[in-house]
This record gives structure tokens, sequence and C-alpha cells, in this order.
């Protein structure tokens, strides 16, 4: 069993707030003080991974980024977790590189490597919050996409992937190769590496491939989305204001905050 | 760009407000570009639907009916709307942000060559092409994207559109489109469905909505927060970090990913205030927070707070709301 899972590298969506600040020339957030991590829900798919390989007693893990020379911290965090193999789509080589370019890469990528029986990504970037890339990159492959998986089971020849829904849960049946993406789930919180997995990743050389290794032309990446103009990126405005409620005790707290209740009609 | 497609996936029962989105998103689109807007049913809704699409705005109806789209069945579901979009020359598709919404959605795009954009929090248009606000990094900024080629597939975010009020009596044409559907391109299907047993009112619906997070420290604390929401008749939710611990369902997650809700009150309790969280609540239209960190971000979003820990404070809040309805005569 071949399980590949697709990773994005990320400016830590946990920075504060108040901290936040966007270039609105370059039209991106300004890295500032923040560090890069992998997209939370690529985790939680790398999870589901290596529980689905625990599971079936053996299989091979392959990660995979599109990303500048940084993603190599990002595919390192995924051996020292237990991939097997781990390679970097080198995004330097292609600028302005949008959803259904990415899922092109990633196809090109996919292809060079021996079959995959599940492909895997995170439901959605924690940047960018699209959640088109898995769908686009199952479209490419030809194969059945199927979203917002929280855990994956092998039965014979086919997955049973167990997903949410709006009203629920769903257990969906599929033959691989398929292409996957994972929402978050208190069964897929990604493992702690262990101190001598995190050495060892440490040392790991992280191969990167390019234009030339995946045979592919920057003008193949062109998709639709090119033809979208990004006009601007700002940070909205807000003009909030907290009535602090205070009192000399909790009952005191209490009795002002339930009076403000009934003053806003909801009590 | 004129020909503005809403796509509605039949459901048991009337149609519903994801659906009242789409097509009053669609409407507005429509209305902007000087075109029309088409209602696309697929799969089989009651009879109901065409005449509260036409409500709603659409200037016809289309149904796509066939055996293998009894159920939600992701790869015929697409190509039916793929044929139901050729057929109808669709320039602008928008697709419902439900679960099977936002699943179609990057899949049919590729095959209609469409660009595509979800979570758009406005989209209109204007001589001839198409604004979107598409807020990104967690809520914290806003992109603005300009399209101007067809074809063009929106999901709007869920609670993000303002319903058109409905135009009862209105009448649209409605047909039926005949189509083919090979059987052997479904790849997956459903073995089993389990519905989240809720108590009470639905998030998305509930007019008050009591709120955990971490700070709850434990499942334990929603005990609390359901003694609180049964006084007030509410509703309670979740932040990610919460249900991560698996202190509450998944179901009950508000935010960027998870549900998006529209309450008279929310009320945060222990929740630190995340742009993520945020996103979920943006409808909200009282939010007040209860933390015992004077710092948290929650407070740079409410209305009204209190500096405390919930362990006290829901406790003494539940005893203060008694009291004031008893002296009220309530």
């Amino acid at each position: 069993m071949h399980l590949v899972v697709c990773l994005k590298q990320i400016m830590d969506p946990e920075l504060p707030p108040a901290e936040f600040r966007v270039d609105t020339q370059k039209k991106e957030a300004v890295r500032g003080s923040a560090n890069l991590v992998i997209s939370v829900f690529d985790e939680n798919a790398l999870e589901v991974a290596l529980q689905l390989r625990d599971a079936a007693g053996g299989g091979k893990i392959t990660a995979l980024c599109v990303g500048h020379e940084s993603a190599v911290d990002a595919l390192r965090k995924a051996v020292s977790m237990r991939a097997d193999e781990a390679i970097r789509i080198r995004e330097e080589e292609f600028p302005a590189l949008d959803a259904y370019g990415a899922a092109r890469l990633l196809a090109a990528a996919l292809r060079k490597l021996e079959p995959a029986d599940l492909v895997f990504c995170g439901r959605e970037a924690g940047d960018w919050h699209g959640a088109i890339v898995g769908g686009l990159l199952a479209g490419e492959l030809q194969r059945p996409f199927v979203s917002l998986a929280a855990a994956a089971q092998r039965t014979d020849e086919k997955f049973l992937l167990r997903r949410q829904t709006d009203e629920g849960w769903e257990t969906v049946e599929c033959a691989g190769p398929a292409v996957v993406s994972v929402t978050n789930d208190d069964s897929n919180q990604p493992r702690i590496p262990k101190v001598k997995d995190n050495m060892m990743a440490f040392r790991r050389q992280i191969p990167a491939w390019g234009a030339a290794e995946l045979g592919i032309q920057t003008s193949e990446l062109n998709g639709p989305n090119a033809a979208l103009e990004f006009a601007s990126l700002g940070i909205p405005k807000s003009e909030k204001q907290c009535q602090v409620i205070g009192g000399e005790s909790v009952e005191e707290k209490a009795a002002r905050l339930a009076q403000k209740l009934a003053d806003l009609h909801v009590l | 760009m004129k020909n503005v497609v809403a796509l509605l996936i039949a459901a048991p029962g009337g149609l519903r407000r994801t659906e009242a989105e789409v097509l009053s998103a669609g409407r507005r689109l429509a209305d902007g570009l000087g075109g029309t807007l088409a209602a696309v049913i697929l799969g089989a809704a009651e009879a109901s639907w065409d005449g509260d699409a036409a409500a709603y705005g659409a200037d016809r109806v289309l149904r796509v009916e066939h055996a293998g789209l009894a159920e939600y069945q992701a790869e015929l579901m697409v190509e039916a709307a793929r044929l139901a979009c050729a057929a109808l020359q669709a320039e602008i598709c928008l697709a419902p942000s439900s679960t099977y919404g936002l699943e179609m959605a990057p899949v049919l795009a590729q095959k209609l060559g469409a660009a595509v954009v979800t979570d758009v929090i406005a989209a209109s248009g204007e001589a001839g092409q198409v604004k979107i606000t598409k807020p990104v990094y967690g809520g914290k900024a806003n992109s603005e994207l300009i399209a101007r080629k067809s074809p063009l597939l929106l999901v709007m975010r869920a609670r993000s559109v303002a319903l058109l009020e409905k135009k009862t009596g209105a009448v649209a044409e409605t047909s039926k489109l005949d189509v083919q559907l090979d059987a052997g391109l479904a790849k997956s299907r459903i073995v089993e469905r389990k519905q989240e047993a809720s108590t009470g009112v639905r998030l998305e619906d509930a007019r008050i909505i009591i709120s955990g997070g971490r700070g709850l420290g434990g499942p334990d604390g929603f005990k609390l927060l359901d003694e609180l929401a049964v006084l007030l008749g509410g509703a309670v939710g979740a932040s990610r970090a919460a249900c991560d611990q698996g202190w509450v369902p998944a179901s009950w997650q508000i935010g960027q990913t998870g549900k998006k809700v529209a309450p008279e009150l929310y009320l945060a309790v222990g929740i630190s205030g995340a742009s993520q969280h945020l996103v979920g609540i943006s409808g909200a239209k009282h939010i007040v927070a209860v933390n015992k960190d004077e710092k948290a971000p929650i407070f740079e979003a409410s209305e009204a707070g209190v500096v405390e820990d919930y362990r006290a404070m829901i406790p003494a809040l539940i005893e203060a709301v008694k009291k004031h309805r008893a002296a009220e005569g309530k």
C-alpha cells in the first residue's frame, strides 16, 4: 500500500491578530516574527495516513510539498512522524502559482512516484482556505475525490472513509486510487515525534524536484484561475468597543451581566 | 457574462436556507450583470422547490432527475451538474456551501474549465465583470478578486448571503433535463449515514448560543454551559480546540471550519478568540465573552465581557438570571 500526503507550509495561523500585518503592495501577509508551520489540516491528513498504515500493518508513506527552501522543515517534520519519503517540489521555479498550478505540479510528481492507493491532503490551506487543490488534483488524475474525511480504513481491496457531513457522519467506500481531503477530529490529532525520530529527520536529505525532474513546462500550469485579477489584500477595520462588566464580587458581575442580557432582549 | 446558474442539491423537505442563499446571491449577480438566473435542481426534490426557487429570483428552473441521483453520489452529481451547465450555457455557476456543494465545486470547475473561488463573502456583478471578496489568513484579511472571463464557479460562505425577500406568487418556467448517467462513472458509495442527535435547535438556526473553548479545561465545563443554555432557550457550541480534545462532538464546532452561526446572542466562554473562530460568528448580533484572561483577543471582538473564571461565573450567572426573571415576575 502506498499513501501520499500533500503538505503546504504556511505562516503560523496562531499568530495573534494584533501582530498580523499585510503588505498591500505585494498583496501578501508580512512574515514578521511568525513561524512557518505545516498547515494544520495537512497534519491531520498525515496522521490519518499514519493510522491507516499502522492498522494495515505496513505500507509506504510519501510526503509531497510544493514550497520554497524553507519547506524542507515541513518535510522533515513529516519524516520525524515516520513518513518514509519526503520530496519538495521547487516552488521557486513556478512563480504566481495558483490552485490549478499546484494541482498540476502534484499530479506530475505523482506520475513519477510508484502508484499511490490514496492521496491525502488537508481540507483547506490554513492561509488561503481554498479547499480546491484536492478536488482539482483528483480531476487531473481522473480519480474520485472524497472530502472531509476524519479517518480511513482498508478492507479487502477498498477503503472506508469516515467523513463529516452537515448533519453528522457518513462512511464512504471507494476503491483506490482516490484523492481524500482530511478534516480535524479528536481521532486524528498529529502524533508527537519521538526524539530519536526528530534526530533522524534532521539528518535526512530532502530531494527537490523542479520543472526538469517533473517533465513539466511552466506554461502548462496556467489554468482558468490565472485569469482572475488579484486586485487587493487588506485588513478590514474593526470598530468594536468592549464594555467591561466589572464588580466587587462574582455575584455582582453576574447580576450586571444578567441585566446586560436583559437589555439585549435575550433573557 | 450574463448566464448565472444556481446549483441546488435536492434534499428531503422544503427548500432550506442553503438553497435560498445560493439563489439570492445568484439573483444579485444576475441583476448586476443584466443577465438571467437559472436554478438547477439536482436530484428529486419536492414540487415546492420550483415555486420557492422562483420566489428567490430564479427566472427558470431546470430539474435534473435520474435514478442515479436519488442520493448524493459525487461523480454522478458532478456529471449531472456539468450537463445542466452545458445545456444552460452557464457562464457563472454558484454551488451550495454544504459538504456536498464544496466537494463538487473543484471537480466540476475542472470539468467546466472554470475559474473557481470558494468561501466568498461578497460577489457583485457590474459591466461584465464580477468583483469577489474572499477572506484569507483565518479571517484576518480580505482579498479582492476580479473575474472577467467565464466560466466562473463560486461558493459563497454559509450565512454570508443576506436572503432576498421572497416574492410570493413568483413563477418561473420549469423544465426537466433528461440525462444519460453511466453507472460506471460512480467510483464511491455511501455505505452508512449517521445523523448526530441534536438536542433542540440546530446551531445554524439558534437565537442564543453558549459556546465553550479550551478554557473550559475538559468536557465537564460543557455541562454548566448546557444548564445555562437550557435556561436561556439556547444551543451549545464549541471552538475547534474543544472539539479536537474530544470534549464535544465535531458537529458543535463553530468557525472557519465548522458551523457559521448568526444568533442574537453569542456567549463565548473560555474561548480565546482566534480569528478562525471569529469567522464562524461574524453574523452574531451580540457577542459577549467570559474569560479569565483579560488579554484574550475575544474581548476585542465582543460587545461586552467579564474577566472571570467561568467555573465561578457561569453558576453565578445562572443564579442571577433566575433571580432577574423572578423579579420580573416571569
